[in-house]
């Protein structure tokens, strides 16, 4: 096997609040290999964003590692970290407040490619200019050089940045929430134009999103981590996780999104859950972090051991005791009982 | 299922649910030629243009549309609730009580127009997780809502919002005596989506009312809703960004785009058979969950208009593969095509889901 591109290994993040310390991920590892699309999704208070920030650089680990080529990035010297911050770019949520609003198109993309002297002269960073704009369908590139962000519409200012991420023909990019801001009708050709980068140029994508549906399209052909409260707790391919997901966590969020199809979303199965609520950062209940809220959690066992991530075959890994025992038992991992009688799974008969 | 299969199947096998259309069902609220501006350094802003929606009593409808389109302008202009520089410059929004008497919203003098708002109508703003008042507990806002329309009975409300609270799937002992802070974003809404309910009004607007919570917490509040509407009997707008949204709660969907309503057709015939070409973009980019198969997306091209420079005639008309002489010279009207289906299409006969239609669309048009 080939050496991954990045490996993450046992990431631990903590933080010290007023409330405590709180562990915002918790032991999270896994590999990207040159050209993969990983997609980590998960809803607020996740750590899929704490993980984004430890492999981009910005933040370092409390335990654990950050490999890049094999090499711990935060034992690098100076010289290599800024080389790996190169090949290593992340592109943000909200593009406005990474623009600088009095640089026009052109002298925000032209910057970093004089800086790092990747051009020699004006004449060849203008040209470059132009590719790397087009390249992010800003075309005809012209009609976008000389104009300010914001004369710009959402998608537009988002493409910039991506383009300003290319300048340093990156390895790897870490979209974090990066179409989360922007309209329906463009988001599409949005995740197009990304997916142009990892079909044509080989760009890894460690892509975060809270969005199970931008993940079916754009991680299509790779792979998915599920988050809750800093734990991984679901990981495979994507055609198979979202299709047929086995943690309850990661079904009650497929069963919970609606869908823009009035009858399937009316009559589209719901997974009841015990309790709404995120469990608090500073008082983690024991055991599985999900078990307050889970439909098929088994007293004495899951509120008591913490669940290990487990391979049930089929690249698939999943951290859930309840369903762990069900595919050893034989079953699919998806027929459970559930604890009490009132939470049985019911189609929403409406 | 994939579009190119639904769009065959659809049409033929449930043809004969087309609605018809409804004179008996009294209107509650009619929306005639509306025109709000904002005042802008480059003078004013049309956001909503001459928008005509007629919501019977009793419906759901959704109100959906990208950023700018001005669905939440529209919200805000019928309860006078428009930032400053903001004017309805024309239009009507009669509304009929269950008295069956009629007013404009837009000329009612404001001691009137502060009746109307709670017992007649009531909103509950986007983020209305962070508009409770931050010092009062829950059950004061309450009691200060109701004194404030003349209701002092202190027992009464407190068994009025006791019951709204339990049927907002909120637990009344956690949530009568809690500040705002001690709740968290889900809980505050539906706290708000419960308080807009105290002075049992006709008529229910909601802005955004799962946009910024988590997947699970939307859940929550989409049931909630529901519960309601079969529990309650008031009328329902709601404005959202998410069509999903429209699909599992509302009767009637109304889209808008640059400030126009341009289709406002039942639900089903919204998503199974869509009269307007922007409806069909919006269909064909948003992705399915359920399901094994990879569903191709198709993205509308350019961008959403800049209200300060509209396009001439038909604002879609730049980023439509339909769009012919005539959209570049005129505004279609929203006319009725059938079944209570209103479009604002000059090529609404033509117009079907195949993405094939769009993918020909060239790369020289304006990408978003």
């Amino acid at each position: 096997m080939n050496e991954p591109l990045m490996s993450l290994q046992n990431l631990t993040r903590t933080f010290d609040t007023r409330g405590g310390r709180i562990v915002a991920v918790d032991n999270v590892s896994f590999d990207l290999h040159k050209g993969d699309i990983l997609c980590l999704v998960g809803e607020s208070g996740s750590g899929k964003t704490t993980v984004a920030r430890m492999a981009g650089g910005m933040l370092k680990p409390s335990l654990g590692k950050v490999l890049f080529e094999g090499r711990d990035i935060n034992a690098m010297g100076k010289d290599d970290f800024k080389s790996y911050r190169q090949a290593v770019q992340i592109i943000h949520q909200d593009p406005y407040a990474s623009l600088n609003p009095v640089q026009t198109i052109g002298e925000i993309i032209r910057a970093p490619l004089l800086h790092h002297k990747l051009v020699k002269g004006r004449r060849e960073a203008t040209q470059r200019v132009a590719e790397l704009l087009e390249l992010v369908d800003l075309s005809p590139a012209e009609n976008y050089i000389g104009k300010y962000p914001h004369q710009l519409s959402g998608g537009q200012r988002q493409r910039v940045s991506i383009a300003r991420a290319m300048t340093l023909n990156p390895r790897m990019i870490i979209a974090d929430e990066a179409v989360s801001m922007v309209d329906v009708s463009t988001r599409v050709s949005l995740l197009n134009t990304m997916l142009k980068l990892s079909n044509e140029l080989g760009v890894t994508f460690m892509f975060i999103t809270h969005d199970l549906s931008v993940v079916k399209y754009f991680g299509w052909e790779g792979r998915v981590g599920v988050m809750y409260v800093g734990k991984l707790v679901e990981r495979g391919r994507t055609p198979n996780l979202i299709g047929r997901s086995l943690h309850p966590y990661t079904r009650a969020l497929a069963a919970a999104i609606p869908e823009a199809d009035p009858d399937l979303t009316r009559s589209k199965e719901k997974l009841q859950l015990r309790s709404l609520d995120i469990p608090n950062l500073n008082a983690l209940p024991s055991g599985c972090v999900f078990h307050p809220r889970c439909p098929y959690w088994v007293e004495g066992l899951c509120d008591v051991k913490s669940p290990p991530l487990v391979d049930v075959g089929n690249g698939r890994e999943v951290a859930c005791h309840v369903v762990v025992r069900n595919i050893q038992e034989g079953g699919n991992g998806r027929d459970l009982a559930p604890t009490s009688e009132e939470l049985r799974t019911s189609s929403a008969a409406d | 299922m994939s579009d190119a299969t639904k769009d065959q199947v659809i049409p033929d096998a449930r043809i004969d649910d087309q609605e018809e259309p409804d004179h008996t069902t009294p209107t509650i609220l009619s929306i005639e030629d509306m025109w709000v501006e904002y005042k802008t350094p480059h003078g004013w802003l049309q956001a909503v243009r001459g928008a005509t929606l007629d919501i019977k009593r009793g419906e759901a409808v959704a109100l959906i549309g990208e950023s700018g389109s001005g669905k939440s302008t529209l919200g805000f202009a019928i309860l006078r609730m428009l930032a400053r520089g903001a004017r309805i410059a024309k239009g009507k929004a009669i509304f009929t009580n269950s008295r069956g008497e009629s007013y404009d919203l837009v000329t009612l003098p404001d001691k009137n127009f502060r009746e109307f708002r709670w017992s007649e109508c009531s909103m509950t703003f986007q983020a209305a997780q962070n508009s409770l008042n931050p010092v009062m507990r829950v059950k004061d806002t309450f009691w200060e809502t109701a004194k404030a329309h003349g209701k002092r009975n202190h027992k009464e409300i407190d068994e009025r919002t006791l019951d709204l609270l339990r049927k907002v799937q909120l637990d009344p002992r956690r949530v009568f005596d809690a500040y705002p802070h001690e709740l968290s974003g889900g809980m505050r809404q539906r706290v708000s989506i419960a308080l807009s309910l105290l002075l049992e009004p006709d008529l229910v607007i909601l802005d955004e009312p799962t946009t910024a919570l988590d997947i699970l917490t939307q859940r929550a509040i989409i049931d909630v809703v529901k519960n309601l509407r079969e529990q309650l009997d008031f009328t329902l707008i709601f404005i959202s960004h998410d069509l999903s949204l429209a699909a599992e709660l509302a009767d009637r969907v109304a889209t808008m785009y640059g400030g126009e309503i341009v289709e406002y057709a039942a639900v089903r015939d919204t998503f199974y058979r869509p009269r307007h070409p922007y409806t069909v973009g919006l269909l064909n980019a948003v992705p399915p969950i359920v399901g094994e198969e990879f569903t191709p997306l198709t993205a509308i091209p350019g961008s959403t208009p800049n209200l300060l420079d509209m396009p001439s005639g038909c604002p879609f008309h730049p980023r439509c593969p339909y769009h012919t002489d005539i959209c570049i010279r005129e505004d279609p009207p929203l006319m009725d095509v059938g079944g209570n289906h209103l479009t604002a299409c000059h090529h609404h006969d033509k117009v079907t889901r195949d993405p094939e239609i769009w993918e020909r669309m060239t790369a020289e048009e304006a990408v978003g």
